[in-house]
């Protein structure tokens, strides 16, 4: 059994391992790095401090280095900072104190994504010395005992207690009583062996592997086994927000005029005054391609047909903005499109419904819209025009007297099945918190979108300035954590796991690495950064958050039948291992020989295989579950005793009414021993009506009466002589049918008190 | 005369033993809860301590069954007493449940433990 279940447990862990490292082995860097002058692509694993390196729009960058050129570089630090929106980069020196990657904006850091411009630095750090390896190595640090060890672990301490003093204790009277000191240490360790659970690792390893399979087919890699139960038991849920609950990419939400009018024009300027390269595919700058996104989303590309373009330009940091002059009819329109102050600036008149006003009359108007936009963690774009003639060539000092036509609102939007995940999270239990680098303003728009309610708002700065103990304070009522560090993630998760919650945390960027080391159940995405996929304990493969549901559901499951075998096996062994004890003193002869306590364990081992596959009650699955020793040892005092109490009676009947012999005593016992421990799963597994209210699994049911079949015929058999069992009276079993149906109704009566008194 | 007469005495106190065992870690349990619900102020379930303790007194009463049958090595007063026992804990057992038992019994609402 230990073997059968260290062969599952690997093969599985190995198998989702190879799946990481496939996807790992899919990516491969290069660097430009200059060295004695001349230019040359390497390996960027062979980047060392003081290259030179270049890098150029698309390029991942090699290591961490100071920007000793800039050309209006834009860099992605989503995978550092969470922050969606591309970072503006400069040559300036910085004064900063103790500063977080977010401001400094004069360095560019490993595994960043050049986004636009280009640029050269030199490197300061590599590897695991710059900021996203120094993320790498706290991953190298040995993971926390999740929930699901600790009460394996607790478990453990328990069982040996339990078994080191009754075996102890068995051996002890056996001796002074008189019997064989042999026979009395055999015995002992048969008990002993009658009491340990031998079969959970193989219960809780086929569990976890049927889970894991029920997972993949819905595109979940379940890294580490042991994790899905975590995932069950789950009641805290942070979550990074970009890539994770949303998209990660930036999307045109929405454009209006000052009139409050989608007015078309808008959206059509917005196309004409653009950058992007359309092709099979569209490129270049994010805001540009988001706009192009939109309106091939929403078939109004064909609208800006009847223009011409004559000229461009270009988008510069100066001026912050770009214009095209384009041709209708004979008008020639030059359209203006960039930062809204900046071209706020260049506008003398505003268009409102079909009157234009001059800009000043309506400023107050543009900046509430615009103080509305940030405060709703939008970014925005002005777009303007002005009627302009013909000459032979634009330049950036035509782009004056413009009329301001409205704005474009951009967002970094929910993925499309994010609220319903969310809500349904809600249900089970499971309260959600977002963990993010971004601000404050994105995070609760985003948590309004999807209906989360926000209890409570916390930044970076703000934890920074907090004792361990109102941290811990702080996580139970808070909601969105914002321009955070990844440092602060950890705490955030260690807080909430000193505060006794089972933590997961679910994150794709370098920034989430060390956090979905600690949480007990890391989850990451399928379009997370290797690091962040090597650290989770679950991948999710596919877009779909609803199968977080669904995990949680099978890890509640899987949870639900290794409780039961614990609670049936701990209870029953418990019981009958004393009456054995008890029997041993006062008989003149051991109430069951040693070979034979250990075949009818094996037997009833053999008939929990299909344990794993029993079904669990709806609402068993409704809330998250924990671990709870307290539980397990109430529920072995109190269960225990009921399976002694039928094993005297059995004793009583052989003895007193048949007058049993040694051998017809052992085989009677075994036969009522095996009986109600195999057959008072069907009571203990539900607490509902056994079979009426609550059917057990198919195959449990199969494999649980076949084994009291044979366990019945056993002492007729050849195999029943060799153990040392002989035939029983007939009224035997007509007495051992009553009293065994009198046993599990009296167990059933006594469920009821239980599970009225007993909370888990 | 019954057999092993010698090992009777023995016999009866272990049995009884094992069902004064349960008697009190159901006693125990049963204050223990108490004391747990006062605490917790929200919780309004009521126990009854005649009505909720019916296995106890029927345990109770099986175990002088148990102890007078065999006593008098009587097969038959041992199987009736059986069947009038199942009859009361089946009938105890269904009027126990509530009408849609889904185990949410009324103690077992949800309640998120921290440790």
């Amino acid at each position: 059994m230990i073997c059968l279940s260290v062969i599952l447990g690997f093969y599985n862990e190995y198998k989702a391992e190879k799946t990481v490292q496939a996807l790992r082995q899919s990516v491969s860097l290069k660097a430009v790095v200059t060295r004695d002058g001349k230019p040359s692509e390497i390996d960027a694993k062979l980047v060392v401090p003081g290259d030179v390196v270049t890098v150029y729009v698309g390029d991942v960058v090699s290591a961490d280095m100071r920007i000793v050129l800039c050309r209006e570089l834009q860099i992605n630090e989503s995978v550092l900072t969470g922050e969606s929106f591309p970072v503006e980069k400069t040559l300036d020196a910085l004064n900063l104190q103790q500063p977080t990657p977010q401001q400094l904006t004069n360095y560019l850091f490993m595994g960043t994504v050049v986004q636009h411009g280009s640029g050269r630095g030199v490197v300061i750090s590599t590897g695991g010395h710059t900021e996203f390896g120094s993320i790498s190595t706290s991953l190298a640090e040995s993971r926390p005992e999740t929930e699901f060890q600790r009460g394996v672990r607790k478990y453990g301490t328990m069982l040996i207690t339990l078994t080191l003093a009754l075996v102890i204790g068995i051996f002890v009277l056996n001796t002074v009583v008189g019997h064989p000191i042999i026979g009395s240490l055999l015995f002992s360790l048969a008990v002993a062996v009658g009491l340990v659970p031998e079969l959970m690792p193989a219960i809780v390893t086929i569990s976890l592997s049927q889970g894991a399979r029920v997972m993949a087919k819905k595109k979940v890699v379940v890294k580490r086994l042991v994790s899905i139960e975590d995932f069950g038991n789950m009641d805290a849920l942070c979550t990074d927000k970009t890539g994770t609950l949303t998209s990660g990419k930036i999307v045109l939400k929405d454009y209006s005029s000052l009139s409050e009018v989608r007015e078309s024009r808008i959206l059509q300027y917005a196309l004409l005054c653009n950058s992007a390269v359309t092709g099979e595919k569209i490129t270049g700058n994010l805001m540009d391609v988001a706009i192009w996104e939109y309106a091939i989303a929403n078939s109004v590309q064909e609208e800006i047909k009847s223009y011409a373009f004559v000229d461009e330009v270009p988008f510069d940091y100066q001026r912050r903005m770009m214009s095209t002059v384009v041709r209708k009819d004979d008008d020639l329109t030059l359209i203006t499109k960039g930062a809204p102050e900046s071209v706020l600036s260049r506008c003398k008149y505003a268009e409102l419904t079909e009157k234009i006003e001059a800009i000043d009359s309506v400023q107050k108007l543009t900046d509430a819209k615009l103080t509305e936009y940030s405060g709703a963690g939008y970014r925005s774009l002005a777009i303007a025009y002005r009627k302009i003639d013909a000459k032979t060539s634009y330049s950036a000092e035509d782009e004056s007297n413009l009329t301001l036509l409205g704005f474009l609102i951009f967002t970094d939007s929910p993925k499309e099945d994010a609220q319903q995940a969310v809500a349904e999270l809600t249900r089970m239990g499971v309260d959600v918190k977002i963990l993010t680098g971004d601000n404050e303003l994105v995070a609760v728009k985003i948590c309004e979108e999807l209906k989360i309610p926000v209890k409570r708002v916390i930044r970076g700065s703000d934890l920074t300035q907090m004792s361990s103990n109102e941290i811990r304070t702080a996580v139970e009522e808070t909601t969105i954590f914002a321009r955070i560090t990844p440092e602060q993630k950890l705490d955030i998760i260690k807080s909430l796991r000193a505060n006794g919650h089972v933590v997961g945390f679910m994150g794709d960027g370098v920034n989430d690495a060390p956090a979905l080391h600690e949480a007990d159940v890391g989850i990451s995405v399928d379009s997370a950064v290797d690091v962040s996929k090597g650290a989770a304990d679950i991948v999710l493969l596919e877009k779909d958050l609803s199968v977080l549901a669904d995990g949680i559901e099978e890890g509640r499951k899987i949870f639900g039948n290794t409780i039961k075998y614990i609670l049936m096996g701990t209870s029953s062994n418990f019981g009958n291992m004393f009456s054995a004890a008890a029997a041993s003193i006062f008989l003149p002869f051991l109430p069951m020989l040693p070979m034979q306590i250990l075949f009818m364990n094996l037997l009833y081992d053999v008939s929990n295989m299909t344990l794993p596959s029993d079904n669990v009650d709806e609402e068993y699955t409704k809330w998250p579950r924990r671990w709870d020793i307290g539980f397990v040892r109430k529920f072995t005092l109190f269960f225990g005793p009921f399976s002694s109490l039928y094993d005297f009676l059995t004793y009583g009947i052989m003895l007193f009414i048949f007058g049993a012999s040694a051998s017809v005593f052992q085989s009677g016992w075994f036969v009522e021993s095996f009986w109600t421990e195999v057959l008072v799963i069907f009571v203990i597994r539900t607490r509902r009506i056994p079979f009426i209210r609550s059917r057990p699994g198919k195959w449990l049911t199969v494999l649980t009466l076949s084994a009291v079949a044979f366990g019945t015929i056993l002492p007729f058999t050849i195999l029943g002589r060799f153990l040392g069992f002989t035939s029983l009276p007939v009224n035997y079993w007509a007495l051992l049918i009553l009293m065994v149906a009198t046993y599990l109704l009296l167990v059933d009566a006594g469920k009821v008190f239980f599970y009225k008194i007993c909370k888990f | 005369m019954v057999p092993y007469p010698d090992l009777m005495g023995f016999w009866a106190v272990c049995i009884s033993w094992s069902a004064l065992f349960l008697t009190t870690v159901s006693i125990y349990l049963y204050i223990d809860s108490r004391k747990n619900r006062k605490q917790d102020t929200q919780a309004t379930t009521k126990l009854r301590f005649v009505k909720d303790f019916v296995f106890v007194w029927v345990l109770l009463g099986l175990l002088g069954l148990y102890i007078v049958s065999i006593n008098r090595g009587s097969s038959i007063l041992f199987a009736s007493g059986n069947l009038v026992v199942e009859a009361l804990l089946i009938v105890y057992t269904v009027k126990n449940r509530p009408p849609k038992a889904l185990g949410t019994d009324e103690g077992d609402s949800y309640s998120p433990q921290l440790k």
